[in-house]
């Protein structure tokens, strides 16, 4: 599976949505269960999954599906 | 006076002043007098003065309209939570019977229709004539989370509302000049204060959906020069988690911080001050009952950051022992609170089962301290949860933390269980960073710390810990 696909399904799977319900530009707070602690869990999930380690610095400019699959794209090259 | 009055004012003299902010759109003092009239004219038609009305709290501005609207048209508002769970929302519609709901539910609305909020821009002229409630008049009833059991309606009437703004500003010196950034959910006492106090002075607030974006959050502090904001332990950890120590870089813009609902670990106090030492950082002990009943502010009372601090000018607080008795200074025993900002009632309780509440005119808050020698006050426990072993009373936080400072767990909880011999004994739950952890660790860890009487008996490792929206541990739900 791609980065993008398994961003998305990790993500369809923790904010309870289909992935079909999850554009490229989909955002924190976009969804019910994408707020501060769904968006912890996300982020331990994606680090463990993709076996990243994701520094304040690059969390702090993290805002929608796009930032997060770039983000993964750099660390896993 | 209440504090509709001073919005009427603010319309009068700073008409042109940005009360709110949403993403991109302003809403200046007039506009929202304006809209506050004509969400009392749309209220007006739908029932009567004295009715009660659900709103959905989200923070949106329509919910700022619509929230004053129905008070200036003479109606109770009980703001939910917009996540609400159809059990609470259930048992809160069969308590209080609101003649309707409003705004946005996104996890079912029990069966009841929702209507949206009032669409105001192109509402009839303003024609309402309306009539200021008075400061005896119910203004929300706000269900508390309740650690165990039915929602509790704690009722705050006009007065209590501005008794509270009133004396948080005070502490706090807010000013018309402060723009606050509001994160916090509104549907509880804390951000709905903010919400009041800031309006309350004039001041600009800027309505952020939550923490969550650090990207948003930090945006709107560059793009809006934000002077301040209120923020709960659980959001700092999560700033810092997701941001590291960037914060710091407004050291020279942040006036004021406002933390609230449940307890900071020291390292946090003081990382905080570290990174913002000209920030007035103000810590409120309160309850919905009596909010803000308390501050401490971090700078000021260095000796005393283990405390919840002084009362708030307006508000008395005295202990109190099981017997109704006020205790000597040092004594343990009850934190009573006196002042306009205590509540009025609760929500279907006879006046007689209220006045249980009260030691000669105190309101019992149920959390069990004592004060010091230099007037500071300390927190033990919740007297429910407070665990009695043996006729000798532990706090579980002074377990916790021995616990939480262990290397692999991230945090622990301690609630008292049944004991045949003893009565109660310690039982702790604990969540692990690391599986190499074991109860024998635990147990080993706090009896080389504390009295024996303090030691677990027994230790259950969890996956999390029951918590409320706004963070505080509800160790009620592990017994």
């Amino acid at each position: 599976m791609e980065v993008k696909e398994k961003v998305i399904a990790i993500m369809a799977k923790n904010f309870e949505v289909t992935p079909e319900d999850i554009i490229m530009e989909s955002s924190i707070g976009d969804f019910p269960k994408w707020d501060s602690l769904g968006n912890l869990a996300l982020l331990q999930e994606i680090q463990d999954e993709f076996d990243i380690e994701l520094e304040p610095e690059d969390i702090i400019d993290l805002e929608d599906v796009n930032d997060i699959i770039n983000i993964v794209k750099e660390k896993t090259k | 006076m209440v504090i509709l009055e001073a919005l009427h004012n603010h319309a009068q003299h700073i008409p042109a002043k940005v009360a709110l902010i949403e993403g991109s759109r302003e809403v200046t003092y007039a506009a929202l007098w304006d809209n506050i009239v004509r969400a009392a004219n749309y209220f007006s038609g739908i029932a009567e003065r004295g009715s009660k009305v659900m709103l959905s709290a989200d923070k949106s501005v329509d919910f700022v309209f619509a929230y004053f609207g129905a008070h200036l048209g003479g109606m109770t508002t009980i703001p939910v939570d917009p996540s609400v769970n159809e059990l609470r929302l259930q048992r809160i519609l069969d308590s209080a019977t609101p003649v309707g709901i409003w705004g946005k539910l996104h996890a079912g609305s029990a069966g009841r229709e929702v209507k949206p909020f009032p669409v105001l821009d192109n509402a009839d002229a303003l024609t309402h004539d309306y009539v200021m409630p008075s400061e005896y008049d119910v203004a929300d009833i706000l269900f508390t989370t309740g650690t165990t059991g039915l929602p509790k309606g704690v009722m705050l009437t006009q007065r209590n509302e501005l008794a509270s703004a009133v004396n948080i500003n005070h502490f706090i010196g807010n000013t018309s000049n402060d723009i606050e950034l509001l994160a916090l959910p509104i549907s509880h006492s804390f951000g709905l204060g903010r919400l009041r106090c800031m309006l309350l002075q004039g001041a600009t607030i800027d309505l952020l959906g939550s923490f969550a974006s650090m990207k948003k959050f930090f945006r709107e502090m560059d793009d809006r020069a934000i002077t301040g904001f209120g923020m709960v332990p659980a959001s700092w950890s999560y700033i810092h988690k997701m941001s590291g120590e960037r914060l710091g870089n407004y050291a020279a813009q942040l006036k004021y911080i406002e933390i609230g609902s449940a307890p900071m670990s020291m390292a946090d106090k003081h990382l905080l001050m570290e990174l913002l030492p000209r920030t007035r950082i103000c810590m409120h002990y309160g309850l919905t009952e009596a909010s803000r009943s308390a501050f401490i502010c971090f700078g000021e009372s260095m000796d005393h950051l283990d405390s919840i601090g002084r009362p708030t000018p307006g508000v008395e607080i005295k202990i109190f022992a099981e017997d109704g008795s006020e205790v000597a200074c040092g004594s343990e025993g009850e934190l009573c609170v006196k002042g306009d900002n205590v509540c009025s009632a609760y929500w279907g309780d006879a006046a007689e089962e209220y006045a249980a509440s009260f030691f000669c005119g105190y309101f019992r808050t149920g959390d069990w301290g004592y004060q010091d020698s230099e007037g500071y006050f300390h927190l033990i426990s919740r007297k429910k949860e407070l665990i009695n072993v043996g006729g000798k009373k532990l706090s579980p936080l002074e377990v916790e933390e021995v616990i939480d400072a262990m290397e692999g767990v991230s945090e622990s909880a301690c609630v008292g269980v049944k004991d045949d011999v003893m009565g109660e004994v310690v039982k702790a739950f604990v969540v692990r960073t690391s599986e190499s952890v074991t109860s024998d660790d635990v147990i080993a860890t706090v009896r080389s710390k504390l009295e024996g009487y303090k030691v677990p008996a027994s230790v259950k490792f969890v996956d999390n810990l029951p918590k409320t929206a706004s963070g505080k541990l509800q160790r009620l739900l592990l017994k």
